[in-house]
């Protein structure tokens, strides 16, 4: 009984902890205009790598300092923050609508419909995904819709496999036996009896999408890939924070530190959601 | 009389052609208890899932009829035959915990089947369900109600399912195991209670299970499974007073007894199973020969 209290008590240290991070890091990103002490895009020369506010020579206002060009750090990250809630939240949700979707058809009715999302998922996942990326985004061009795709085209087997899985074995389970007694349809036992079950897991898997979304899009801003080069992008200010690493490590280190958080916030933050949702931990 | 279930010559196989199920024949009459007994494998379960129309999808009747009060189900659609079979059976289930829904209240799940088939309205449903769990000896109706399953203990969560079987009145229960799951302490009450309801309002009930001790307290008539096969029928009293197959006899010998807990327990002599195996496979053949 004290195991299970204090199991319950880490839980929520994680669920608010990370949630705290993703509220401070998405509102920051909403209210950009507003919270940015400058303009991310605006360059000056005389202020070109400026140390963070601790060191000497920091200036007032540029508070994690500035790039080779001169731009406000944190400004860029906070507007970076921008595109990375926005690929994270869109890509993610496209990605798990598609992929739950078809793995609560192939779990829950098996059979052909089973087998023929099982093989696409197959060769689906044959492909790897970076390279997968790139091709889907030398298809429909640069953009943060190109992005926004290619993720969710890449990660929706992700849900499936997992949905499919819990899918099926909720639908080994008693209860379904005795809802199809009861005269309920196929379709009607998956919405009402199977798919609350499985709910958790999806939340928790969205969330995690959602850091991996995060990461994903960092990987192709870094290669360029991503949206124009004008608008601050986590990997983007990772890519050249990279090329000025022994005059200005500050560029480099602060949007790491930025987007590990914020990727650890969303998987911590799934788990301790699942807790909270599933009806036998909570 | 029209027997409440009466099942004729019903054979079953599993896609591979294997029989799990052969020429089974048996009937309950209106009010009656008749145990359905065998080994783990014996194809009981399967019998009970037959009647309720959920066999899995891997097993398939190739023969023989179910009928519920008269009706033929296996020769009815699909829907005329679960609406008939939600409306006049209800299933006891083995399991109380997967046998329900984890993430929905218990009231909800107990009055699904009141609104959907017999067409009752939301109140009458749930008034009619307190009834029941009131009569099954739940204090706490409106708490438990409320309750998701897994805040019950397993006691509980199986008279809250006793209580669903019961509720609408149906004329056959199928009850799968109903004490297998549960602690032998609460094993006795549920039962006693099983009995006392099925007494009080003349439910047939087909009792599935495995437990001889569970036989003689509670059913009336008795049918001997093995591998798919009956092998006896008869009165409870009679079938113990006078086995007659020779596996009913190593059964019971397999039955520990509280009178007489030094005696050691007899496993099923190889003999017995050896004669069983050779009778079936004759019947096997013979049931070939004609269909190809």
């Amino acid at each position: 009984m004290a195991e299970a209290r204090i199991a319950v008590r880490h839980f929520n240290a994680r669920l608010w902890l990370s949630g705290a991070w993703l509220l401070i890091a998405l509102l920051a990103a909403i209210f950009a205009p507003l919270v940015a002490p400058q303009d991310p895009l605006a360059q000056d020369l005389m202020l070109e790598r400026l140390p963070p506010f601790w060191l000497q020579s920091a200036e007032p206002g540029y508070w994690l300092g500035t790039d080779s060009l001169g731009r406000d750090l944190l400004s860029r990250l906070i507007y970076g923050g921008r595109i990375a809630f926005i690929v994270a939240f869109v890509a993610a949700s496209v990605a798990c609508l598609v992929g739950s979707a078809l793995g609560l058809v192939a779990g829950y009715f098996g059979g052909w419909a089973d087998r023929i999302v099982s093989r696409i998922v197959d060769i689906w996942m044959a492909f790897p995904p970076v390279l997968f990326a790139i091709l889907l985004i030398a298809v429909f061009g640069t953009g943060l819709g190109s992005v926004i795709i290619a993720i969710a085209v890449i990660d929706w087997t992700r849900f499936c496999r997992v949905v499919r899985a819990e899918a099926m074995a909720q639908a080994r389970m008693d209860y379904v036996e005795s809802a199809r007694i009861a005269g309920f349809s196929r379709i009607g036992i998956m919405l009402r009896e199977v798919l609350p079950n499985v709910l958790p897991s999806i939340i928790a898997l969205l969330s995690l999408e959602m850091g991996i979304a995060v990461i994903v899009e960092a990987i192709l801003s870094f290669v360029n890939l991503s949206i124009s080069t004008d608008d601050p992008t986590w990997g983007g200010i990772i890519a050249e924070g990279r090329l000025s690493i022994h005059q200005a490590w500050w560029v480099l280190v602060f949007p790491l530190i930025t987007l590990f958080l914020t990727v650890l916030s969303f998987s911590q933050f799934g788990e301790g959601l699942k807790a909270r949702l599933d009806p036998v931990l909570r | 009389m029209t027997a409440c279930l009466e099942i004729a010559g019903l054979s079953a196989t599993l896609a591979n052609g294997v029989r799990v199920l052969r020429d089974v024949s048996l009937t309950v009459q209106p009010g009656e208890v008749r145990a359905l007994v065998g080994e783990s494998g014996a194809g009981k379960s399967m019998i009970g899932k037959a009647v309720l129309g959920v066999l899995p999808p891997s097993v398939h009747v190739i023969e023989g009829h179910i009928r519920l009060e008269g009706a033929d189900l296996l020769a009815l659609p699909a829907k005329e035959r679960r609406t008939l079979v939600g409306a006049k059976t209800a299933l006891i289930p083995q399991d109380p915990l997967t046998a329900l829904n984890p993430s929905r209240r218990i009231g909800p799940q107990m009055t699904d089947r009141l609104t959907k088939i017999l067409g009752w309205s939301g109140e009458k449903a749930e008034a009619r369900i307190r009834q029941l769990l009131d009569e099954v000896q739940i204090r706490d109706p409106a708490r438990v109600v409320a309750s998701y399953p897994h805040e019950l203990s397993g006691g509980m969560r199986q008279r809250a399912l006793i209580a669903a079987a019961f509720a609408a009145e149906p004329r056959l229960i199928v009850a799968d195991e109903p004490t297998t799951a549960l602690d032998v302490t609460v094993q006795k009450q549920t039962l006693k209670l099983i009995a006392a309801m099925q007494r009080e309002r003349g439910t047939a009930i087909l009792f599935v299970t495995h437990d001889l001790g569970v036989v003689a307290k509670i059913s009336q008539k008795v049918t001997v499974l093995y591998a798919g096969e009956v092998v006896e029928e008869a009165d409870t009293a009679a079938l113990f007073a006078d086995p007659r197959h020779a596996y009913t006899r190593a059964l019971m010998r397999a039955t520990p007894r509280y009178t007489d807990p030094q005696a050691s327990l007899q496993p099923v002599d190889d003999a017995v199973l050896a004669e069983l195996a050779a009778e079936i496979a004759t019947a096997d053949r013979q049931w070939r020969r004609p269909h190809g």
